[in-house]
């Protein structure tokens, strides 16, 4: 009964004249933020935190969760319009709803993309209005070897994503592995490959690399590209309208991944990143046609955007549940909680509940909200393409500039980013994919913690890493992921032959 | 204010060639074109009006431009008097990103600095993370204005000893030290141990039994204050399992049986304390604490083992400043400490009061640092 009180309660506090505006406000601000390149829902989050001094804690804290979900929902765009990824959690967005937008079909791409986003958001807040509390036990499930498994599989991930050359693609990841040691060694605390510089104590962020592989690289490769003229076609929006074969090919991956991605989500720090790779990738494999993927494929937008999305409302889950943020991002909302006076916790659901079911509740309204504002604003969105090409291009570097300095108000991180640019200028020119670099730099620090954190603890016993059925079969599915195709293409060979 | 001029040079001095300088200057050739226009239509009083209005504008712009720079070179001529008072707005940089125990500290002051009228000027709080602090720290070190100042606990100790950083405490002037925080070691609530006897008892016989978890590298904070204690109580540090887990999951690991331990400050464990998720063995403090469930845990002196950790947190400026600024900020921050909005703080966030003036604080440091020192030396992590 209780439950059912505070969800009731949740509904008033959402559903009131107040509530709605503030998830209105706040998905309003938390999609435009995110929309622009470089900025994602943690400035965003940030940004409104000082907004909401003063007011009432559950209204605020609606608003708060508007704008990290509007911020997730609108940060597609720049991956799909600009190749230009504001958060870790859309690049596999990039790897298909770029292609298309090139392709001149921009606006079936952000139809799709808001379209699996409002599905995915709505079917995980579904889940976790009924599972959250229950859920809170699987979010602390996961231990060192676990998570260990579960990037390993992750990274099974380059296999597929590597478009012809399977070399190439390997050296690419173990580029972003490098990239990836750069810092300071949680687990000794000794620097590594810093030369000296407390710049690179921390070790480099997601978002530099991110925009210089992609962003910059795309835009380098425009500038020197600029007069051949198959490129110009780009500034084609296309039909908005969705095919009913398009609707059919979306299906599967969104009531998939809505389900995937939100369990992954659950999962503290696993979150948006992770499930929209793996989403990405399970979609690729089970595909009927899976040489479309990387090409503009529907499914290839589809899985990653609903998984990002349904991830976002998982990770609600250890935050309101346990208190336990998952990620930087749910990190900074913990911070905007404690500001409010609202300690999330175990004893949340009993001494807050406007509070607890209040935020689950107002992102059903939120989620419709976006779907209802993006769907009619994509063809105007979409018109960024038509600008001309050496102004877009300006304020593409312009964007990336500003999304990199407001990381940590740096001059340095600007001449990574540069670098970086140039790196995935030449891997782009000799057909080096950076999908494998970027998959390779955000798991391969996790992996190696989790992988060293197990160790420490067995004593350095390997035995750890496969002591329990979670990692066991994360591992199975990992072999398999590695060994299924080989059989497939040995097989297709024997009937070639 | 240098990181912005960096910047903005940045951004000019992209190879952009012409494209950019076209999109910029075009709304501008436009409107002059259509200021001729109208002067051939509409007459010359329209036309003057409109040239008066971009003049006084442009006027504007200017003066917004340099009013920054102005300040800046009047900050230099003020130094060195008798009496010493802020000429421009004063910067307090908190060395991480927002939303950390530097950045609420560094913010709250701030308020209360500014509400209750304490300072005249303007006080603005900067993140500058990085470094585990060192980015912040040589920032202050390289800006070198008494107008600049930082927040920062024993992370400032820990991070030049293992060798992260090369400015230590010795390189700034410490201003005011404002609170005491304490640190926790909490178990799951299934866990054998009831006291920290009882947990020093097993890892006396097997040291690498335990595993401890904390939210900071080895070496730093939540390490070393387990270290710290852990000696006292007699047992064999050179063998201590520390996992450092910086994502957040280290209480994760605690409830699912990863580790056994979790290190960690006073407030991070009272939630899970009060919903039965993990009891507290022991806290750090030499004195019971007060608040609801922060005085139901004993302190390690309690249960004969004499040793304390303390996470002060206190204000510093740059090395050599003048000493009538030094001064004025004292002063200034001892009305905080006094004022009864952060004695109101104090108790929201559970801290404690440990105000010391510059030269006290100096003193502190100093042991601190000869005493954490050779703990690290003896666990081999020392530089």
């Amino acid at each position: 009964m209780g439950a059912l009180d505070g969800l009731m309660q949740g509904f008033q506090v959402a559903f009131s004249l107040q509530g709605i505006m503030f998830v209105l406000i706040g998905v309003v601000t938390g999609t435009l933020i995110g929309m622009m390149p470089g900025l994602g829902p943690i400035s965003a989050i940030a940004i409104m935190i000082p907004v909401t001094y003063g007011m009432d804690p559950s209204t605020a804290l609606v608003m708060m969760a508007g704008v990290y979900y509007g911020a997730v929902f609108g940060g597609s765009t720049s991956s799909i319009l600009l190749n230009a990824p504001g958060i870790s959690g859309t690049v596999a967005t990039a790897f298909d709803g770029y292609p298309m937008a090139q392709r001149g079909e921009a606006g079936k791409a952000l139809a799709i993309a808001a379209i699996s986003s409002f599905t995915g958001g709505t079917v995980s807040v579904v889940l976790l209005m009924l599972f959250a509390p229950a859920l809170a036990q699987v979010a602390v499930s996961f231990g060192p070897p676990q998570y260990f498994a579960l990037m390993f599989l992750g990274l099974t991930a380059i296999s597929s994503l590597s478009e012809g050359s399977t070399i190439k693609a390997l050296i690419s990841a173990t580029l972003g592995f490098i990239a990836a040691t750069i810092g300071m060694d949680a687990q000794t605390g000794t620097t590594r490959f810093t030369f000296g510089t407390p710049n690179l104590i921390e070790g480099i962020d997601f978002l530099v690399i991110a925009l210089g592989l992609f962003a910059i690289a795309e835009v380098c490769f425009l500038i020197i590209n600029r007069k051949d003229k198959s490129l110009s076609k780009q500034s084609d929006i296309g039909n908005l309208k969705l095919s009913k074969e398009d609707l059919k090919e979306m299906k599967g991956p969104m009531t998939r991944q809505s389900f995937l991605g939100f369990i992954l989500g659950v999962l503290p720090g696993a979150g948006a990143t992770i499930a929209s790779f793996i989403g990405y990738i399970t979609e690729k494999r089970i595909a009927k046609k899976p040489e479309e993927f990387g090409k503009g494929s529907v499914r290839g937008v589809a899985a990653p955007e609903t998984a990002n999305n349904a991830a976002t409302s998982g990770a609600f889950v250890p935050l309101l549940s346990l208190g336990i943020p998952g990620s930087g991002t749910t990190a900074v909302m913990l911070g905007a909680f404690l500001v409010l006076g609202i300690q999330p916790g175990p004893l949340l659901v009993q001494d807050r509940p406007e509070v607890f079911w209040g935020i689950i509740a107002s992102m059903y309204i939120g989620n419709v909200f976006l779907l209802i504002l993006n769907l009619p604003l994509i063809p105007y969105i979409a018109k960024i393409l038509k600008i001309s090409r050496p102004m877009l291009i300006s304020l593409v570097i312009i964007f990336s500039l500003i999304g990199v300095y407001s990381i940590s108000f740096s001059t340095f991180d600007l001449y990574l980013l540069l670098i970086f640019g140039v790196i995935g200028y030449l891997m782009r020119l000799f057909s080096f994919p950076a999908a494998p670099f970027i998959l390779a730099f955000i798991l391969g620090g996790m992996m190696e913690q989790a992988l060293r954190q197990a160790l420490t603890a067995s004593g350095g016993n390997l035995a750890i890493l496969v002591s329990d059925p979670i990692s066991i079969s994360l591992l199975i599915v990992s072999a398999l992921s590695f060994v299924v195709p080989l059989i497939r293409i040995r097989k297709k060979d024997v009937t070639q032959d | 204010m240098y990181n912005l001029i960096n910047f903005m040079w940045f951004i000019f001095l992209l190879p952009l060639k012409q494209n950019i300088l076209k999109t910029v200057t075009k709304p501008f050739l436009s409107f002059t074109m259509k200021l001729m226009k109208d002067y051939n239509l509409k007459g010359r009083d329209i036309y003057m009006k409109k040239l008066w209005m971009m003049a006084i504008l442009s006027l504007l712009v200017f003066v917004v431009a340099c009013g920054d720079q102005s300040a800046d070179s009047e900050a230099d001529s003020g130094e060195g008097g008798g009496d010493w008072e802020p000429e421009q707005n004063i910067e307090i940089v908190a060395p991480s990103g927002a939303g950390g125990g530097w950045d609420t500290t560094a913010r709250s002051v701030g308020k209360i600095m500014e509400e209750e009228g304490i300072v005249d000027t303007d006080i603005g709080v900067v993140n500058k993370p990085g470094g585990g602090g060192a980015v912040g720290w040589s920032y202050i070190n390289s800006t070198n204005d008494p107008h600049n100042l930082f927040v920062s606990s024993p992370p400032l100790i820990f991070v030049p000893l293992n060798g992260q950083s090369d400015l230590s405490y010795e390189d700034f002037t410490p201003l005011s030290n404002m609170i005491a925080d304490y640190g926790a070691f909490a178990v799951s609530e299934d866990a054998e141990w009831d006291n920290l006897n009882d947990l020093f008892d097993d890892m006396k016989e097997d040291p690498s039994s335990v595993t401890v978890v904390g939210a900071s590298s080895p070496g730093s904070m939540d390490h070393m204050q387990f270290v710290k204690i852990a000696k006292a109580a007699g047992v064999d540090i050179q063998e201590i399992k520390y996992v450092s887990e910086q994502e957040g999951g280290a209480l994760t690991q605690i409830l699912n049986g990863s580790a056994d331990v979790y290190s960690t400050g006073v407030a991070e464990t009272v939630e899970q304390v009060k919903a039965g998720k993990i009891k507290v063995l022991g806290v750090t403090s030499e004195e019971r604490l007060d608040g609801d469930v922060l005085s139901d845990f004993e302190t390690a002196k309690e249960q004969g083992i004499d040793a304390s950790f303390v996470n002060w947190r206190g204000f510093f400026g740059p090395k050599d400043m003048d000493p009538a600024a030094v001064a004025y900020y004292e002063e200034k921050f001892k009305e905080v400490s006094d004022s009864d909005k952060f004695a109101e703080l104090r108790d929201q966030y559970g801290w404690d009061e440990m105000y010391m003036n510059s030269e006290e604080y100096q003193e502190f440091l100093k042991e601190q640092n000869d005493e954490l020192g050779s703990l690290l030396e003896e666990l081999g992590l020392g530089q």
